[in-house]
């Protein structure tokens, strides 16, 4: 490894390190523009320049374009050198607009920061500046682009990291110009990282614009909850309004980057309608009043009908402390433990996966980059986890192969195999090509059970325009020296997740070393997993409420009216309910519907932790301390200098602390009696669940900590024997409708976002071209689709590369789709009509 | 320009990415410019970008975005030339033509650009009308190099 010397400092570093990679290493950060750390070098902007003094290279030269070789002597400081680099700085600053002040990246302006460092001060250059028209480049992201310095990071970030190509570099020279071919809105959902990798204010964030400057903002480090990735981020809050999101550095999560539904959808934090006063019915009380009257209640019911009959939902986008306060509360009171998950189904798939996946096939994000053969099944990684397409492609972009399996419309920015298949034929899918793959020897040495499942899987998959292309894939998969499976949670069948990890294993077994990455539903599924010891699901609570046996509901942080398929029957059962109790911070149907209401805060405003889908223990800090925004108190005008102790509307509390009071109120005399303190909580945790144990809580900002279940205790190849063959049970009277996600429009809490409101798509049925002739419909019509409960009316979409046999449809908020009375759902094919 | 006959511009690439630049090329030729909606036909027909296609129409001085004029004059304004007077060549043109460099005569006669050297420095200040080199120009040698030009 060669050794080199900086500054007088000595390093080692690995092959192919750039100079600029080692000295930051050593805690000497060279000027850069055109360098980022995530998107390599390109030599763009010659602000980098070093001073050479001995070794294979001589003078100043690029440290971002130059290997780190034996021998170096490199100096930054070197008169020279320092010299190049402030002429540098004055010629890129020649077309440089002087707007700083009026500019949003003012205050944190790379370009800036280096002009005052490099010393430049007084503009020799007397001609015209070069300008340019900007163009409008959508609701998330400002152009402006004479303040242009030609670093390229944008377009290298856009086209050839994410793979998207609508926004390009147009034009020659010091003309140059970076956008699109038209004004338009920019289609990838990555769009909003040109604004973090921009060094100057071509690209602002645009809803945030004109807020304040980076020095006005209480700034934390956060977590994205948008979907199970766990991405890092920065907050920024000012005025007592959440105002902007970045992202932040992570090994092994997201890396320097985040998606758009991430960056965009915190705006829930500041909604308008966002309840928060405690309410009785519709009456506005104060928190402890509120908690009073719900004491009284449960006595009440508990006394009358037992303590079985008061049923608790909790859900998988609250934190870690939500989730296991609400568990502790109902141990300690002799409730039913609380339901994490809309159908036995759901919850099953859930907790198979978190009891498959062990600390030595579960991968990171930054694991499957350097993956070479990528496998995904029942995954829609652009709509269901964006930032883990992003992961994908540079394994793509370093030769990997990927394939998915999965019935619907799968769009990646990059080229993969689809084989696309109805939900029931995934498993046997999956299993012919690992049965291609690894040879009988493998399964062998893996004992009996293994040698089971690897025998009664099928080996070939009946359709053969399918079996053809996967001929090719088995070949590639032979070869491969770390395949990664990826597998979803949402479409697949009950036992897909042991299916996934039985498949990973085989592969480790063949080829010395294989991943396993899950996709979950929500931000916390995984902890709701861990957590919940029972299965049982908010169906079985809306029977109880049916029979009878159930008089109390309380939801923490959980709106089943959004994911419930039947809304009539869950409707009927709430209205049954004597006790409705109700803690959120959305303005959701479910506390429209209250009788008891309590404000919670957001994760914006508390101290939480959440459980990534790989199991990844993580920490936010809060960013303000809630209240209403004074922007939405003031009309726009100076707020009033009123002097109170409160903060206004900042009654909402942490739901586990409203649980806490709650529970020491009603406990009876001898019970436990729970603290406020979040250390004494986690104690808890990890007495009742020795996997948390490790959690270093009691740091200010935790690192990550893993936290698995599996070790050793878990049987392996459980579904030996019962995976049938592909493509038998197709019926041609029926469709089976898969309900999925898109990267706009569908997940919870970043739907209640005004901006990506703007951006979400109309919901449409996706249909194949054999269905849809066999039907006489034409792409773009109309259709009527009859459910259980009523019809649903939208846009049929034809599309080529989706499974035929199957409709598919988005979990849309614009689409009142809860008319469904179970699933499957099969639907007659001559029911669909125009 | 007729889809046919993009159409038959681009079967004779095989329709490839990396003829893009030839294609555009030929559109050129024939069109003395490169229509909009001409390229959001390539863009379509051969799922290209538009900012792509845009890219190479926008990079290379040859390829114009604009209606051309019948006759393009090229005037040199590389070091020798601009040494030797190109300037003054340039000035003159503007002047007799009534327009500037980088737009076309409303007679659509003419379209006057100006260039960074074409290789022949020994015989500048030079202009290239479609394609002749004239060197040796001056001012006086103007209306006289014009006058052939329909």
């Amino acid at each position: 490894m060669p050794k080199l010397k900086i500054d007088g400092l000595e390093i080692e570093v690995e092959r192919g390190t750039k100079v600029i990679e080692a000295a930051a290493r050593l805690g000497i950060i060279i000027p850069r523009f055109c360098f980022h750390p995530g998107l390599g070098p390109v030599g763009a902007c010659r602000v980098c320049a070093v001073k050479f003094e001995e070794g294979p290279v001589k003078g100043v030269q690029m440290s971002c374009m130059t290997d780190a070789q034996d021998g170096m002597v490199v100096s930054t400081t070197d008169e020279e050198a320092a010299d190049f680099r402030k002429h540098v700085i004055e010629w890129l600053m020649m077309n440089h607009p002087h707007d700083c002040p009026v500019c949003d990246e003012g205050g944190h302006c790379l370009l800036q920061d280096l002009t005052v460092a490099g010393g430049h001060g007084i503009r020799r250059y007397l001609g015209k500046k070069r300008t340019y028209n900007d163009q409008y480049l959508g609701v998330f992201v400002q152009h402006e682009m004479n303040r242009c310095i030609q670093c390229w990071r944008c377009r290298r970030f856009y086209q050839e990291f994410a793979g998207y190509r609508d926004l390009g570099a147009l034009q020659i020279a010091h003309h140059t110009y970076f956008g699109r071919a038209t004004d338009g809105q920019l289609e990838s959902p990555f769009s909003g990282n040109i604004i973090d990798i921009c060094p100057t204010g071509v690209y602002t964030d645009k809803p945030s614009r004109f807020t304040g400057r980076r020095w006005d903002f209480e700034r934390g480090p956060s977590l994205c909850i948008h979907c199970s990735l766990g991405c890092h981020i920065i907050t920024s809050a000012r005025y007592r309004e959440m105002t902007r999101l970045e992202a932040r550095f992570s090994e092994s999560v997201n890396g320097y980057f985040i998606c758009d539904r991430g960056r965009y959808g915190f705006y829930y934090t500041n909604h308008p309608e966002r309840p928060r006063r405690a309410r009785i019915r519709t009456e506005e009380v104060s928190l402890d009043q509120a908690i009073q009257t719900a004491a009284q209640k449960i006595i009440q019911i508990n006394q009358k009908n037992g303590p079985k009959a008061i049923a608790c939902l909790g859900s998988a986008r609250s934190c870690v402390e939500n989730q296991a306060m609400l568990i502790r509360f109902c141990r300690v009171q002799g409730w039913n433990e609380p339901t994490y998950f809309e159908t036995p189904t759901m919850a099953k798939k859930v907790k198979r996966a978190v009891a498959r996946l062990d600390e030595q096939l579960a991968v990171s994000m930054r694991e499957i980059e350097k993956a070479d053969f990528i496998l995904a099944v029942g995954a829609d990684p652009v709509n269901e986890a964006p930032m883990l397409a992003l992961a994908m492609r540079q394994a793509f972009r370093n030769e990997a192969t990927i394939v998915v399996i999965d019935p619907r419309p799968v769009f990646l920015p990059f080229e993969f195999e689809h084989l696309p298949v109805a939900p029931d034929d995934l498993e046997p899918c999956l299993t012919a090509l690992i049965k291609g793959a690894v040879h009988r020897s493998a399964a062998e040495k893996m004992g009996e059970e293994a040698l089971r499942f690897y025998d009664t899987a099928p080996a070939e998959y009946p359709d053969a325009p399918i079996k053809n292309r996967m001929v090719k894939i088995t070949q590639k998969l032979r070869q491969s020296r770390y395949p990664v499976i990826i597998c979803g949670t949402s479409i697949v069948r009950e036992t897909t997740p042991d299916v996934a990890a039985d498949s990973a294993l085989l592969l480790r077994a063949a080829r010395g070393r294989a991943g396993l990455f899950y996709l979950m539903s929500e931000a916390n599924t995984f902890g709701a997993a861990l957590l919940s010891s029972e299965e049982g699901s908010v169906m079985d609570v809306v029977e109880s409420i049916e029979k009878g046996s159930v008089k109390g509901l309380m939801l923490v942080e959980s709106d089943p009216f959004r994911s419930f398929p039947d809304y009539e029957r869950l409707k009927q059962a709430v209205d049954k309910l004597d006790l409705f109790l109700v803690m959120d911070y959305l303005p959701s149907f479910a506390a429209r519907l209250a009788h008891l209401f309590f404000p919670t805060q957001t994760l914006f405003e508390m101290e939480t932790s959440f459980v990534n889908q790989e199991g990844r223990v993580q920490f936010a800090t809060s960013a303000y301390r809630g209240g209403i925004p004074i922007s939405q108190i003031s009309a726009g005008g100076h707020p009033l200098r009123v002097f109170r102790r409160d903060i206004p509307g900042g009654e909402s509390q942490p739901a586990w602390q409203i649980l806490a009071k709650l529970a020491n109120i009603i406990s009876l005399p001898g019970r436990e009696m729970f603290s406020l303190s979040k250390n004494e909580l986690w104690s808890w945790i990890a007495k009742e669940y020795p996997i948390f144990a490790n959690v270093p809580i009691a740091d200010e900002l935790p690192d990550d900590v893993r936290v698995h279940l599996a070790q050793g205790r878990e049987k392996l190849f459980p579904s030996g024997g019962q995976i049938r063959s592909g493509g038998l049970s197709r019926e041609n009277s029926t469709l089976e409708l898969v309900m999925g996600d898109w990267t706009f429009g569908t997940e919870e809490l970043s739907t209640y976002s005004k901006y990506l409101q703007q951006v979400e798509k109309e919901p449409c049925l996706f249909m194949s071209p054999k269905d849809a002739s066999m039907l006489g419909l034409k792409d773009r019509e109309r259709i009527t689709l009859p459910l259980d409960k009523g019809r649903l009316e939208m846009e049929l979409r034809i599309v080529d590369t989706m499974a035929p046999g199957v409709i598919v449809m988005p979990k849309h908020r614009q689409l009142a789709w809860q008319k469904i009375e179970k699933w499957p759902v099969k639907v007659a094919m001559g029911q669909i009509r125009k | 320009m007729e889809a046919s006959k993009i159409d038959r511009i681009v079967r004779q690439y095989g329709a490839r990415e990396s003829a893009i630049l030839a294609i555009l090329q030929d559109i050129q030729a024939e069109e003395k410019y490169l229509p909009r909606e001409t390229l959001e036909y390539v863009s379509q027909k051969m799922r290209i970008p538009m900012v792509h296609v845009f890219r190479i129409a926008t990079f290379y001085n040859a390829l114009s975005l604009k209606p051309r004029g019948r006759h393009k004059i090229d005037v040199c304004l590389g070091t020798a030339c601009h040494v030797r007077g190109g300037d003054k060549i340039l000035d003159k043109l503007e002047r007799d033509l009534g327009i500037s460099v980088g737009e076309t005569t409303k007679d659509k006669r003419f379209t006057l650009e100006s260039v960074h050297c074409v290789g022949c420095c020994s015989l500048g200040p030079v202009a290239v009308i479609d394609g002749d080199v004239h060197g040796r120009l001056s001012q006086e040698k103007v209306p006289g190099l014009l006058k052939d030009f329909k």
